[in-house]
């Protein structure tokens, strides 16, 4: 009774709702109905209802294809690199800029390390293609300058990953670390005034208060992000690679891009789609499982 | 009051969920509706001489170049054809923009949603297969017969290019110029070294050398100028294969898009060992793996770094006073270039690459209503006096006559109305003007004058000893249309790593690099075109 009442009196609440919940069973919900298209012969022309269903037989063509497991592969190794290196990276300069004195000086470099995440991919492509070019960009002019050879930053495949992967980290590092600033402002200042009191460096306090103190937003994030690893951007893997590369740059949504809208094979992008899906699912539900079980916290 | 503002919220979300489930179901039944649109068609093709003002659908490439104002879809010429075409025939002609980079993805999705125009062109021979074999395409033999005689007495044998199956699923453009690729030599390089201008392979070879160790073009010398591109590699490479009978061609080499690559044929190998030699000794751009639009490419050519430099046919003299070989001689004192014939085969002749005369493929999906009014269209557009104004506008305002040839004269008026006009020509691929030499000296009336005879020349040169390609079996393939994306990614693949490869270890990744072009598609294929090639000698 005191339940509807609660609703009756907050209706206005509810009503709101309806939008974001409208956005999400038209776009999100009704479209699984698509996912049939993976387990059917699909011909466009005849559309979904009409095709002919296969059974697995769509499953058991890409599980015999050499090319999807290098798109697999390269999806984690990629992703893989991406959580070692691109985690860890925002946090570090979230605590740094959180160390700065000078407001005026912070303000700005936040600003400056923010800007990255609004250039299109498209537009980083050129101007990595300009700077970590073999002969002529600018990056192995000046190594060359001071004796050290070119540097294949863009041909050789352990070099590519080395620049995929610090591209990304610049891309993403300042937008990265908003949230976890947000998180240290909310640290109780008494602490940090406590530890100095009781004689702790900078250093110790960092360890034993700020890290601490954003523990549960790292948690979060990281479970968000391994139940990511199956699930790749396409922008940057298919900008930045190129042919010379290819073995390291082709990637599931390079793949499906490949495969479904160029080669019009949708049945086939469609189930790869799927196991894509499926896959994440699995590393979202054990990351949580095993953040639970060990630290206690999780998103569900 | 209360109770009214709760009425009023439950009416709100009754609506909404009404609303929603509408749009679900009309959705629903867009999708499955093509079927029923399909048979539709056909029962109303006949159905010409209904008086009701009808709408036909037609794609146009959109390359963003629209002068300001205008829209691919909204332009003067877009008026023009409503107002010739349209009106008289109660018809409104509606264009749709199709990105000319995105061309393949759009209209797939155009054609899996049933929302593709009427009238839908494109010059990947993959797609059309797929599409024809899927049963997406419009029979148009019918329908020429009744209303495309001129377009059919215009296009000639290059219908029989659109004929699969026996049907006629495409009307296929015609293409009067066949040339595919041409070479340019720095003559001022060559005198200073005293060499005389290349004429076979080995003697390209050391001029590209000597290019090299002279530094001719300063530090950032590139001897040959390369790039990941059809235009730089198949010229070298036919000219290293040693077969030449319609049996090699049908079995070792495979279509991709509509280029012939000759993998399997004796000489591919040696024409790879070639270029890894010439990559290897510096005497391509390293990078040229990146350059795959040709832009670097292009530019070191203009700034006097390339020695050699091979691209489109036409492209090196066109644009008139912005033409490459201009903004060479402008960036470049003393610059100046050869047409040259740089590659020869083991008989000494100068095999290379032709166009087939077939210009791109035009179709009506097979959900679309308007197949009459589609090849109507197509059949006004064959008119001599059209042709004409699509492509040269009127005497005095888009273009002069020179010499008895409309040349157009780079005004903006002629910007306004023609800057698309090869994309909205459909049916023909350069403009006919009787016979070869009279489509010469035309194309020479658009290059400045200087390099007129370069010009000539430079064309002449891209017919000698050319093949035309592909060569085409009956019947589109199934495997080349569903690989065709794949095989281009693996071809590449197998030319940047055997031309990268250190010298040493070339065999062993050309092995490496085709076994797996063969694993992944080749082999399918390879097997197909044997079972077509076997069927048609019967």
């Amino acid at each position: 009774m005191i339940r509807k009442s609660y609703v009756i009196k907050h209706w206005q609440l509810y009503a709101m709702l309806i939008l974001p919940l409208a956005y999400f069973i038209v776009f999100k919900y009704f479209p699984i109905y698509g996912v049939t298209i993976a387990f059917k012969d699909f011909n466009v022309f005849k559309g979904i209802t009409a095709s002919e269903w296969v059974g697995l037989d769509v499953f058991r063509d890409i599980f015999s294809q050499k090319s999807f497991y290098v798109a697999l592969r390269n999806t984690f190794m990629l992703n893989g690199l991406d959580l070692l290196f691109g985690f860890p990276a925002p946090i570090i300069l979230a605590i740094c800029l959180n160390e700065l004195r000078l407001k005026a000086f912070k303000k700005l470099s936040q600003t400056l390390l923010y800007l990255p995440h609004f250039i299109s991919w498209v537009i980083i492509g050129g101007i990595v293609y300009q700077v970590f070019a073999t002969n002529y960009g600018i990056v192995n002019l000046l190594l060359e300058k001071i004796g050290l050879g070119p540097f294949p930053f863009l041909s050789d495949k352990l070099y590519w990953l080395a620049t995929y992967t610090s591209v990304g980290i610049w891309q993403s590092v300042g937008w990265g670390s908003i949230i976890y600033l947000a998180a240290i402002t909310g640290i109780n200042k008494e602490l940090y005034e406590a530890a100095e009191v009781d004689g702790a460096s900078r250093l110790r306090k960092i360890w034993h208060i700020t890290l601490p103190g954003i523990r549960t937003t790292i948690i979060v994030l990281l479970i968000l992000k391994i139940g990511d690893m199956v699930d790749i951007g396409f922008d940057r893997p298919y900008i930045i690679g190129n042919v010379m590369v290819r073995e390291y740059s082709d990637v599931l949504s390079t793949y499906i891009y490949r495969i479904g809208l160029q080669s019009g094979q949708f049945s086939i992008a469609t189930a790869v789609g799927l196991f894509q899906a499926v896959v994440g699912l699995v590393f979202i539900l054990s990351a949580n499982y095993i953040s639970k079980k060990t630290t206690d916290e999780g998103i569900i | 009051m209360k109770a009214l503002k709760r009425v009023g919220s439950v009416a709100f979300a009754v609506m909404l969920c009404i609303a929603l489930l509408v749009g679900c179901s009309s959705n629903s039944s867009t999708g499955t509706g093509s079927n029923t649109a399909g048979s539709a068609a056909k029962n109303e093709k006949n159905d010409s001489g209904s008086k009701e003002r009808v709408t036909l659908k037609v794609e146009v490439f959109d390359r963003g170049n629209s002068p300001e104002g205008m829209t691919v879809t909204n332009n003067l010429m877009t008026k023009y054809v409503q107002e010739n075409f349209g009106d008289p025939n109660n018809i409104d002609v509606e264009f749709v923009a199709v990105p000319r980079s995105e061309e393949i993805n759009n209209l797939n999705v155009l054609m899996a949603a049933g929302t593709a125009p009427d009238i839908i062109f494109t010059y990947n021979e993959g797609a059309v297969y797929s599409w024809a074999q899927q049963g997406g395409l419009m029979d148009l033999g019918p329908a020429i017969e009744e209303h495309g005689p001129q377009l059919k007495e215009y296009l000639a044998d290059s219908l029989q290019y659109g004929i699969f199956d026996g049907m006629q699923y495409a009307v296929v453009a015609r293409r009067v110029n066949l040339q595919k690729y041409s070479s340019l030599i720095r003559k001022d390089w060559l005198d200073a070294l005293s060499l005389p201008i290349p004429t076979t392979t080995e003697e390209t070879y050391e001029a590209l050398k000597a290019f090299k160790q002279n530094n001719m073009g300063g530090e950032r010398t590139i001897p040959f100028g390369f790039a990941l591109a059809p235009d730089s590699y198949e010229p070298v490479i036919w000219s290293f294969i040693k077969e030449q009978s319609d049996e090699a061609r049908y079995l070792r080499s495979v279509t991709i898009g509509s280029r012939e690559y000759p993998i399997l044929m004796d000489g591919h190998k040696d024409a790879l060992q070639f270029l890894n030699k010439l990559y290897n000794e510096g005497l391509l751009d390293p990078d040229f793996a990146l350059d795959k639009d040709k832009k670097k490419k292009d530019e070191h050519f203009v700034n006097g770094y390339t020695g050699l430099y091979s691209f489109d046919s036409g492209q090196a003299f066109g644009n008139g006073e912005s033409s490459a070989v201009m903004t060479l001689e402008s960036n470049v004192s003393g610059a100046e270039v050869a047409p040259v014939l740089p590659w020869t085969d083991f008989e000494g002749k100068n095999r290379q690459p032709a166009y087939n005369p077939s210009g791109m493929y035009i179709m009506v999906p097979s959900f679309s209503k308007r197949t009459a009014e589609a090849i109507k269209y197509l059949n006004w557009m064959a008119q001599d006096e059209v042709i004409q104004y699509m492509a040269f506008g009127e005497e005095g305002v888009h273009h002069n006559l020179v010499d008895g040839y409309p040349v157009r004269n780079s005004s903006e008026e002629d910007q306004k109305l023609l800057y698309n006009t090869g994309d909205m020509l459909i049916i023909t691929n350069g403009i006919d003007f009787g016979s070869a030499e009279n489509n010469n000296e035309y194309m020479a009336l658009s290059v400045v004058e200087k390099h007129r005879e370069l010009a000539i020349q430079s064309r002449s040169f891209a017919d000698k000893d050319a093949v035309q390609q592909p060569i085409s079996f009956d019947k589109p393939l199934d495997s080349e249309a569903k690989y065709s994306v794949v095989m281009l990614e693996k071809y590449e693949e197998l030319l940047v790593k055997s031309i990268m490869s250190k010298p040493e270890e070339f065999d062993k990744v050309y092995e490496v690099t085709l076994k797996d072009f063969m694993d992944t598609a080749g082999t399918e294929v390879f097997e197909e075109r044997k079972v077509a090639y076997e069927a048609m000698q019967q």
